[in-house]
């Protein structure tokens, strides 16, 4: 082989890297664009629940299943007290709160225990799903339906499975004891399951960024915006990520993830299934994977939905440093849930979640976000050097960066035609500027934190770093 | 044009399109924050009048109010009256044309504008708004709207006779849902008598004991021998069902069915009994609450502690520790 022969198969080899970038990037975008539409589709037909439906509901509370919402914590002895106290104040016929002190190091359970006169009591577990020992239950007086549980420290997973094994009720409610549930966001999230004609057995609700919001008290009292570029960004990633995305996929029940922050489940298959899993860092994610294999190797008859209302509020990383392990972490838990379930991926064993959905998530996690940053640096290099058309560069800008504004932009038409949850038109034009501008840049930043994940997924990396968060107005 | 150039128009064309979307949607809003005042002042002037006019004054209407402005005035005015007043401004709308709109979107070929249109005869619920709501329960296409129409009628106490519903929502063709229960309980005091004939039709299981729960709704005490006989029943589903309604009911001859199915042997029954001892507040049942505390199921020996805490809990602490060992 002489040096034009190298130089040759490299040119080719550059070529091809090119062209499967770009046809990477143009597939998922087209996917994205295919889920706008099914979005919008499902936003024009949706009926909005009447109240009729609402005050045969609130007429005949028991026909409402009874919820536990669950709420792990771990040191947040500064908001716990305001949490809870939201919690317990939630519009809901019949529901119960449990609190699980996951061994917090600071004075989070002394908060709890004083300002609701607890006292111990002994309350039987149903289900042990939990891999930490349990230390003590506690009960309120003036409370009936809040229990604490202080358990030794084991992460996120474990807390939740031990409030899901003490839970009693059909519907149990897993949360982030920071999530600012809207006062009616159970009863929107638990709606569905009044239709339900036994199938459902998990329900999303939409999340949005509370940074910027006044929250006193541990509930939402004015929405804002807020002031630093990154939650701004932030924004509208969950507005796609909940508008657009989860709403078409649970329309065609190929729903893959329901957010730690909140989601519903029914009790008696999250204990069949074993809870959640400790060994990973994306436990929200494989839950619902393993739940669709679980359910469709059982061939049983199943729904998974999603409500499209915002029905909780969440704090998100204000800066890129609390951001890259965010979203390192995300991506390393993808990486997990699929090399654990990949017997699933194009299998049509699964229907349509072996080969939709989980296909899906192979080109939005492994394949995609390597494939648009390589393409960023490979087009332009290989159009200057006469290898491919200049056009093919161009339009791969196209694909990857106006089709990605294009998107983000569409998303808020969704949002402000349907939900019509952003203060007022100044905010409204501010994020869309952001929808704008985070093509350039932010979107390249992010690839580069998912790439980062991709590592720690290679070297099997378990440390957890916090987000650092920094508390709401008001 | 080669591919890469349509793929830059195209997507130049797609762009361009939302974003020209988004900004009239950002102008919509900008116009409406701004017009708010006057839109304030408008809705402060449609409401000061139609008041005037329930209370007998001699108004003149202004005019270019536009027939939604009126309408949403008179659907924030409605709940706050009662009586001869509520009356005299639900006649006032229909002689104004304001709910003609709503009736003939009634009629539109969309479900989400029908549904949308019952939304608004349910808040009305004059005797036309009822009509046209059982006209729509009757004859609609969509099941969902049929739904809805039978949502807003039970919610104006004005469902058709229990047989007549579920003939117009085919209910008896499919298992009962929770929202079918919830109708059944909204038609059950409305036609008690007509209830506890349609148990002796050839019902499935399933329907005759979500029948029975609704009776119990009916606050009509002549059924409580039907509940009594239906405690008795081969089937569970139906045992079940009885002890709910007499828990509702709330007659105290239902604590002699309630305190044998404390014995039953089918878990479910025992579970319902268990609710039901608690909701009649039956304190004879206390000895045998405190035996289930040691029963074989879980759910039983569980739901029999939370009763003794509710009627006893004096007596829980050392039974039922021991009864736990």
């Amino acid at each position: 082989m002489n040096l034009t022969d190298v130089v040759n198969a490299l040119a080719g080899g550059i070529v091809w890297i090119a062209f499967t970038c770009f046809v990477i990037v143009a597939l998922r975008n087209a996917i994205a664009l295919l889920q706008l539409f099914v979005a919008a589709w499902v936003f024009v037909t949706r009926v909005r629940p009447g109240e009729g439906a609402r005050d045969l509901w609130h007429r005949y509370s028991d026909l409402a299943l009874p919820v536990s919402v669950i709420a792990p914590a771990y040191n947040e002895e500064l908001s716990i007290v305001q949490s809870v106290k939201a919690l317990l104040a939630l519009e809901y016929p019949q529901h119960e709160v449990i609190v699980v002190n996951d061994g917090s190091k600071d004075d989070t359970l002394g908060e709890l225990l004083r300002a609701f006169e607890m006292h111990e009591i002994r309350r039987t577990q149903i289900a042990e799903l939990q891999q930490t020992r349990i230390r003590k239950t506690y009960g309120s007086r003036r409370y009936p339906n809040l229990l604490v549980i202080d358990k030794e420290n084991g992460r996120k997973a474990d807390a939740a499975n031990a409030g899901i094994g003490f839970a009693r009720t059909p519907l149990v409610c897993v949360i982030d004891a920071d999530s600012i549930i809207e006062p009616d966001g159970l009863l929107r999230a638990a709606e569905p399951f009044m239709y339900d004609d036994d199938r459902l057995v998990a329900v999303g609700g939409a999340i949005r960024i509370a940074n910027g919001c006044t929250v006193r008290g541990g509930s939402l009292q004015k929405i804002g915006i807020p002031k630093g570029m990154v939650a701004r960004f932030q924004i509208v990633e969950y507005l796609r990520a909940f508008l657009m995305n989860r709403v078409a996929n649970a329309h065609t029940n190929t729903l893959m993830l329901i957010s730690g922050a909140f989601g519903l489940f029914r009790r008696s298959t999250l204990v069949e299934m074993g809870g959640y899993r400790h060994d990973t860092v994306g436990e929200d994610l494989e839950l619902i994977v393993r739940m669709h294999r679980f359910m469709r190797e059982r061939k049983r008859d199943y729904r998974i939905s999603f409500v499209p209302d915002v029905v909780c509020w969440t704090e998100a990383p204000v800066s890129l440093d609390g951001l890259d392990n965010q979203r390192a972490r995300w991506q390393q838990g993808a990486l997990e849930t699929l090399q654990r379930h990949r017997g699933m991926i194009g299998n049509p064993r699964y229907g349509r979640i072996g080969l939709l959905a989980m296909p899906q998530i192979v080109l939005e996690d492994i394949l995609g976000p390597p494939a648009e940053l390589v393409g960023y640096l490979v087009l332009p290099a290989a159009a200057l050097l006469g290898l491919i058309d200049p056009l093919m560069a161009i339009a791969f800008f196209f694909v990857s960066v106006v089709f990605g504004c294009a998107l983000s932009v569409g998303t808020l038409v969704l949002e402000e035609q349907q939900l019509k949850r952003t203060p007022r038109a100044s905010d409204l034009l501010r994020i869309g500027a952001a929808a704008i501008l985070e093509n350039f840049g932010y979107r390249q930043v992010n690839l580069w934190y998912r790439l980062k994940g991709i590592g720690r997924f290679r070297r099997r990396d378990t440390s957890w770093a916090a987000v650092p968060r920094v508390g709401f107005n008001g | 044009m080669n591919a890469y150039e349509e793929i830059v128009l195209g997507t130049t064309i797609c762009a361009a399109g939302i974003l020209v979307l988004f900004l009239l949607l950002v102008l919509r809003r900008y116009l409406e924050e701004h017009t708010r005042m006057r839109r304030d002042e408008r809705d402060a002037a449609i409401t000061r009048s139609y008041l005037q006019r329930v209370a007998g004054h001699r108004v003149d209407l202004a005019d270019g109010w536009e027939r939604e402005a009126r309408l949403s005035a008179i659907s924030r005015i409605l709940p706050l009256l009662r009586g001869g007043e509520k009356t005299r401004l639900l006649q006032i709308a229909e002689l104004d044309g304001v709910l003609d709109e709503t009736v003939r979107k009634s009629r539109s070929i969309y479900r989400t504008e029908r549904i949308n249109a019952i939304h608004f005869l349910q808040r009305f619920g004059s005797e036309a708004c009822i009509a046209r709501l059982r006209e729509i329960m009757a004859r609609d296409r969509d099941p969902k709207v049929r739904l809805e129409a039978a949502f807003a009628l039970a919610s104006n106490g004005a469902l058709p006779p229990p047989r007549e519903t579920l003939r117009l929502l085919k209910g008896m063709h499919r298992k009962p849902t929770r929202l079918d229960i919830a109708l059944l309980r909204a038609t059950a005091p409305l036609y008690p008598e007509q209830m506890v004939m349609l148990l002796e039709d050839d019902l499935d299981v399933a329907w005759r004991s979500q029948i029975i729960d609704a009776l119990g709704w009916s606050a009509d005490m002549s059924i409580i021998d039907v509940l009594g006989r239906s405690a008795a029943d081969p089937e569970p589903e139906i045992r079940s069902a009885a002890l709910r309604a007499s828990a509702r009911l709330g007659h105290p001859v239902a604590a002699r069915w309630v305190l044998a199915a404390l014995q039953d042997p089918v878990t479910s029954v025992r579970l319902q009994a268990i609710a039901a001892s608690r909701q009649l507040e039956i304190r004879d049942a206390v000895p045998e609450l405190l035996r289930l505390c040691g029963d074989s199921q879980l759910w039983v020996r569980l739901r029999a502690e939370q009763a003794l805490e509710h009627l006893a809990p004096e007596s829980l602490e050392a039974p039922v520790l021991e009864a736990r060992a």
